[in-house]
């Protein structure tokens, strides 16, 4: 099948790609199918496609790479609609977003994915995480010259 | 909606599993128990909203922005000035 988007043009994909988020995402509840892609150029970063609405794609990363030591607790019924054999087997994702002063990441509310069946939900952390996480784009100068 | 009057340690009981007490009321401040079965998710309503609003913003961002990701943290290159 063929999907519009705005960004990437017109894209091919397998009826099998698609990865069905049932409840949609906050804010985007039309948005039930989705579409996950590599960027072309920037292998840190991946795209979640809607499937239905060619304007609408999420910037998405893994947030380990970028926050070491990022986790975050979410209770049961966040994850039982993912039908995950073993929590290990979810991919966690984090969605880029940008203010004035740097790109973000949203670790308040990471997207889960059980990719063996396809299914995706974007979960509430509990506790404190914040909506944007300010990544500097340019390495923390040196204080002291070493 | 419904409006019930509570006084403090007095429960609100919804379906039979969720019990909120008030827990303290100060000022303009009041204080809720939650007691909820853990499959019911409780978060503020600011949260939510907070959430709305950075996915729609972050459905806006175009490539150019985020490819400007910087390499992963850790040992830093500094090979791309």
């Amino acid at each position: 099948m063929q999907i519009r988007t705005t960004r990437f043009g017109a894209l091919h994909i397998e009826a099998e790609d698609v990865i069905s988020f049932p409840t949609g995402l906050l804010g985007l509840e039309d948005c039930r199918n989705w579409v996950l892609l590599a960027d072309a150029q920037n292998n840190a970063l991946g795209w979640l496609q809607s499937a239905s609405r060619p304007e609408v794609a999420l910037a998405v990363v893994s947030p380990r790479r970028f926050v070491p030591h990022y986790q975050f607790r979410v209770f049961r019924s966040e994850l039982a609609p993912l039908e995950l054999a073993d929590v290990r087997d979810a991919q966690v994702l984090t969605i880029v977003g940008k203010n004035e002063r740097s790109i973000t990441l949203n670790l308040k509310a990471p997207v889960v994915i059980n990719l063996e069946r396809r299914l995706g939900r974007q979960v509430v952390a509990n506790g404190d995480q914040p909506v944007q996480h300010e990544l500097t784009s340019q390495p923390a100068p040196l204080k002291k010259s070493a | 909606m419904l409006v019930l009057s509570r006084q403090r340690d007095e429960s609100i009981m919804i379906g039979d599993n969720i019990v909120i007490t008030i827990v303290d009321i100060r000022g303009d401040k009041v204080r809720l128990g939650i007691n909820a079965p853990s499959e019911i998710p409780v978060h503020r309503q600011e949260v939510y909203e907070a959430i709305q609003r950075e996915n729609l913003r972050a459905s806006r961002l175009e490539p150019k922005d985020a490819r400007g990701l910087g390499k992963p943290t850790g040992p830093a290159s500094g090979a791309d000035a």
